[in-house]
């Protein structure tokens, strides 16, 4: 049928697909254990984001989708919300944290010290140019500290209660199956506090980093200051049918909390968490969770705004469908204007 | 007996690719949204292999709805072959076993973005329609919790008001596709974007619709025998596109939805929207069996 020929969807879009692999060549578990052990903060980005703690299959997801972050976390999205849930794990509390990086900027020195641990901070940011002419760049030795850190620190807010700088609000036991789950209920608002954290947590970086930004710049009320930045690992508790805990693992999580002085004399706190060491994203996130309280509705800082908007699966989507034909919407608009154009042929003084 | 007797063995992917959680919740708030028509059910909507905004609403619902007896059509912007329709019709089928088809008179559920079939649906058919925003309000009001309480109160004040203005700014309503349409005389709809002239297919019809937004996590439904009335003063009548006299370039078909397809030379030829109607209306004109079903509208008038 000639209605048919001139369109030949199903092949199109078999060699495109083929188009994009082709390019990639080759996947094996070689290259998925070389982008896992050489991009750990890449692959911690995306573990996040996919909400999904699994270094192999992040690395899997980065080969498969040629390193384009949005691809890579829904491919992982999509892939962790047919797995079942096993077990609910004890709380992580701050203190129990193995702690690898904890600083503060609210005091010159906190309890338990400053520990820069691994970062890049201070480092001249200058390629190593030399690498490309042959000559590999090995990285110098550490030498370990002669009092070492201890691995697990109070947390400094902790200290600001007991101070009485800091609210204490009341806690609830919540038996573990009614915590809320966000990927298993819709998103609604008045969120729960679980469900704005989980959200941020599995927030794009790019995303709560630019709403974040609007906030620090002065579209928000709160000026943070950084309380506390941690990157751990939380040792995984979980509890065996017998009724034995036991440490099924550790997984690498980084949070930040940021302050502002508060209306009622009191320090205000704003909170991020995510799986894996981003410490972008949770300071800009905590930026928002301290400005939401009392944020104008529809200001970067309303926790619907902003947690809508960074989405990362549903934000990449809905840009991305724009490419979808849109003609039969196109010719109702084109039906409208024509018969407006049609009714009203005169035209319209506009007045200068 | 041991464990293995009670459970079924492992396997990667469960029978239409959502999990039995998954679809608990899907079938939980496919009734809520049956029992109340029109009314947008918040539902825990699954990432699925697919990007959001690619009809993850709609797919979700059909995975549901699935049986590998099912016969599934899938369109978008009224064409079964378009690249996107034809890759989920691709993967209904390979997750669920369910026959593919093309033709809407041998369909048992329909997935469409944008188009309502010309063919009249029966009882026991189930049209999906993919959505990509669910709130009629949102012109007006882009916040989603102030948007729900205003359906809560019926206060659709504010979009009567947009097509007043519409009216006294360019003599007409200007709403192109996704026209506002009351449901059942209490919730107002947006019939997602499908164009005016498939908007009275929708009502009192023989059919169940389904309209689902992966995205904005939101499902509703016009269940069959329910009112669906587009927004209209009583002295400005609703208008469907002026298409009623419209011929199809490729099939001489007349009265039917049409693309416009721009020419080099300035002008513009039409072909039918509905693309398997049309291939069987040229297979007909070359004199092979091709039954047509009856059509909502004859000689480009609706017919209720």
């Amino acid at each position: 049928m000639a209605y048919v020929a001139t369109r030949g969807g199903e092949r199109a879009i078999e060699q495109s697909e083929r188009l994009f692999r082709a390019e990639l060549g080759r996947i094996d578990a070689n290259r998925v254990a070389q982008i896992r052990n050489a991009l750990p903060w890449l692959i911690d980005r995306v573990m996040g984001e996919a909400s999904l703690y699994d270094r192999d299959l992040a690395a899997l997801a980065l080969a498969q989708t040629g390193g384009d972050l949005y691809e890579a976390v829904l491919v992982l999205r999509a892939w962790r919300t047919t797995q079942p849930r096993l077990a609910i794990a004890e709380p992580v509390t701050q203190e129990r944290l193995f702690t690898h990086r904890r600083i503060s900027a609210a005091f010159k020195d906190i309890p338990g010290g400053q520990i820069l641990g691994p970062t890049l901070d201070y480092s001249h940011r200058m390629l190593a140019t030399d690498v490309l002419e042959g000559r590999p760049f090995d990285p110098a030795p550490v030498t370990p500290a002669v009092r070492p850190a201890p691995a697990q620190q109070p947390s400094l807010a902790a200290w600001q209660k007991a101070q009485g700088l800091v609210a204490d609000p009341p806690r609830a036991d919540v038996a573990p199956d009614a915590i809320p789950d966000l990927t298993r209920e819709p998103l609604l608002f008045p969120a729960s506090r679980a469900h704005t954290l989980q959200s941020l947590a599995r927030a794009d970086t790019g995303g709560v980093l630019a709403l974040g930004y609007s906030a620090m710049r002065g579209y928000g009320s709160a000026h943070p200051t950084v309380n506390e930045l941690r990157l751990a690992e939380a040792d995984l508790r979980v509890r065996h049918p017998r009724g034995t805990v036991f440490s099924a693992g550790r997984v690498r999580v980084s949070q930040a909390e940021v302050t502002s002085k508060g209306r009622n004399g009191q320090l205000e706190l704003g909170f991020c968490a995510t799986l894996g060491w981003n410490e972008v994203k949770t300071i800009a996130g905590a930026t928002l969770d301290l400005n939401a309280p009392g944020a104008a509705k529809n200001a970067a800082t309303d926790p619907e705004f902003f947690l809508y908007h960074t989405e990362p699966v549903e934000a990449s989507g809905f840009c991305i469908h724009f490419k979808l034909p849109h003609y039969v919407t196109f010719q109702s608009a084109l039906d409208a204007l024509r018969g407006a154009k049609a009714a009203s042929p005169a035209k319209e003084e506009v007045p200068a | 007996m041991s464990l293995a007797t009670l459970t079924k063995p492992w396997a990667a992917f469960s029978y239409g690719f959502l999990d039995a959680s998954a679809k608990r919740e899907l079938r939980r708030k496919m009734l809520k949204a049956i029992a109340v028509p029109g009314c947008q059910m918040p539902y825990a909507s699954r990432e699925v292999p697919m990007a959001r905004g690619w009809g993850t609403g709609g797919l979700q619902v059909t995975l549901t709805l699935l049986k590998p007896t099912s016969r599934v059509k899938v369109i978008d912007q009224g064409a079964d072959d378009s690249v996107n329709a034809a890759s989920i019709r691709k993967f209904l089928h390979r997750v669920s076993g369910a026959t593919e088809t093309w033709d809407t008179l041998d369909a048992t559920i329909i997935q469409s973005r944008h188009r309502v079939p010309e063919e009249r649906l029966r009882d026991d058919q189930i049209l999906v329609l993919q959505v990509p925003n669910p709130e009629p309000l949102r012109p007006v009001e882009p916040n989603m919790s102030t948007a729900r309480q205003m359906h809560a109160d019926a206060d659709y004040g504010r979009l009567w008001l947009v097509l007043y203005e519409q009216i006294v700014r360019s003599g007409r309503v200007m709403q192109g596709a996704a026209y506002p349409s009351l449901v059942n005389g209490r919730h107002v709809m947006t019939p997602s974007p499908i164009p005016r002239w498939d908007v009275p297919k929708l009502n009192m019809a023989r059919h169940l619709t389904f309209l689902s937004a992966g995205r904005e996590k939101r499902l509703y439904a016009v269940p069959p025998f329910t009112r669906v009335e587009p927004l209209a003063f009583s002295d400005v009548p609703y208008k469907v596109e002026d298409h009623g006299n419209l011929t199809c370039s490729r099939s001489g078909v007349t009265g039917f939805f049409m693309n416009e397809i721009p020419q080099e030379d300035g002008s513009a030829v039409h072909e039918l929207s509905d693309s398997h109607l049309g291939i069987k209306a040229i297979r007909r004109a070359e004199g092979e069996a091709a039954p047509i079903g009856a059509t909502w509208y004859q000689n480009g008038e609706f017919r209720a």
